[in-house]
């Protein structure tokens, strides 16, 4: 996407904002500038809605993941199994 | 037609999320669907010379798993004994009723979005599967853990500026590989 800069913000950093408001970690300032940039950038509404629709997809999904304790456990029966058929 | 290799040392690395996902919403309980997986990956290593390449490992997996969770219902079934079924209307007046209870309630649809939900989880894991291992562990982490940005970084011994960037092309990717398989 080429870059364009609207109120101090260019495309890239409007892109960053939005990726850190998805995870709630984007300043007050930078956000009301990013609301700004919006507003004359399409590509990067684009993005916007496209970002925070897969937030949404996310959160919909309930996605668990396996802890590292489990992994291990896994890990440490397969590599057994592994040498014991080896031996 | 490609043949597909198996490679056991990965299997945890690779598709235990999957699986777990997969396991998790047919016992609804923790330490079943840890069981479940682990005969998994042992019955997956003992067939091993089975395996023709047809299949991806994950789906060959996948049906070791479907196998395993059929025979955990089947053996608890068996410890409680037949079904029965009972129906306790005795007078005339509520006779048939019991009829309309069995019929399918049309605005009950939580079963089935149970179910669209953990599809859509499953989508998510096999975009995850096709960008960067490292880049695909950050994004779980920090995606669906809730990690702090700081433990990410700590963790995988980054920069945030690095986090970002990575979030960043996984986010893209992830978006373009949901949009042409799930919408």
């Amino acid at each position: 996407m080429p870059k364009r800069k609207f109120f101090i913000f260019d495309c890239s950093k409007a892109e960053n904002c939005c990726d850190k408001s998805q995870y709630n970690e984007a300043g007050t300032r930078e956000k009301i500038s990013m609301l700004f940039h919006l507003l004359f950038c399409g590509p990067c509404r684009k993005y916007t809605s496209r970002n925070t629709k897969l937030t949404r997809l996310i959160k919909k999904s309930k996605l668990k993941t396996c802890s590292e304790e489990e992994k291990k456990a896994w890990k440490n029966r397969i590599e057994k199994e592994i040498a014991k058929k080896e031996s | 037609m490609p043949t597909h290799k198996l490679d056991p040392t990965k299997w945890v690395d690779k598709y235990s999320d999957y699986l777990f996902n997969y396991a998790i919403v047919r016992v609804n309980d923790r330490e079943v669907a840890n069981d479940l997986i682990s005969e998994t990956f042992l019955a997956g290593l003992n067939s091993k010379d089975n395996f023709e390449g047809r299949a991806t490992e994950r789906t060959w997996l996948i049906s070791i798993l479907k196998r395993k969770i059929i025979d955990h219902y089947r053996k608890i079934n068996s410890q409680k004994g037949q079904a029965e079924v009972r129906i306790n209307y005795s007078d005339s007046e509520n006779n048939g009723d019991w009829l309309e209870e069995q019929v399918a309630d049309t605005f009950d649809r939580t079963a089935e979005d149970e179910m669209e939900n953990t599809e859509l989880g499953l989508a998510i894991l096999e975009c995850l599967e096709q960008i960067n291992e490292k880049h695909a562990a950050i994004f779980k982490m920090k995606t669906i853990d809730g990690a702090d940005t700081e433990a990410v970084c700590k963790e995988f011994n980054i920069s945030p500026s690095n986090l970002w960037v990575i979030i960043h092309r996984a986010r893209t990717a992830l978006a373009a590989c949901l949009e042409k398989n799930w919408y």
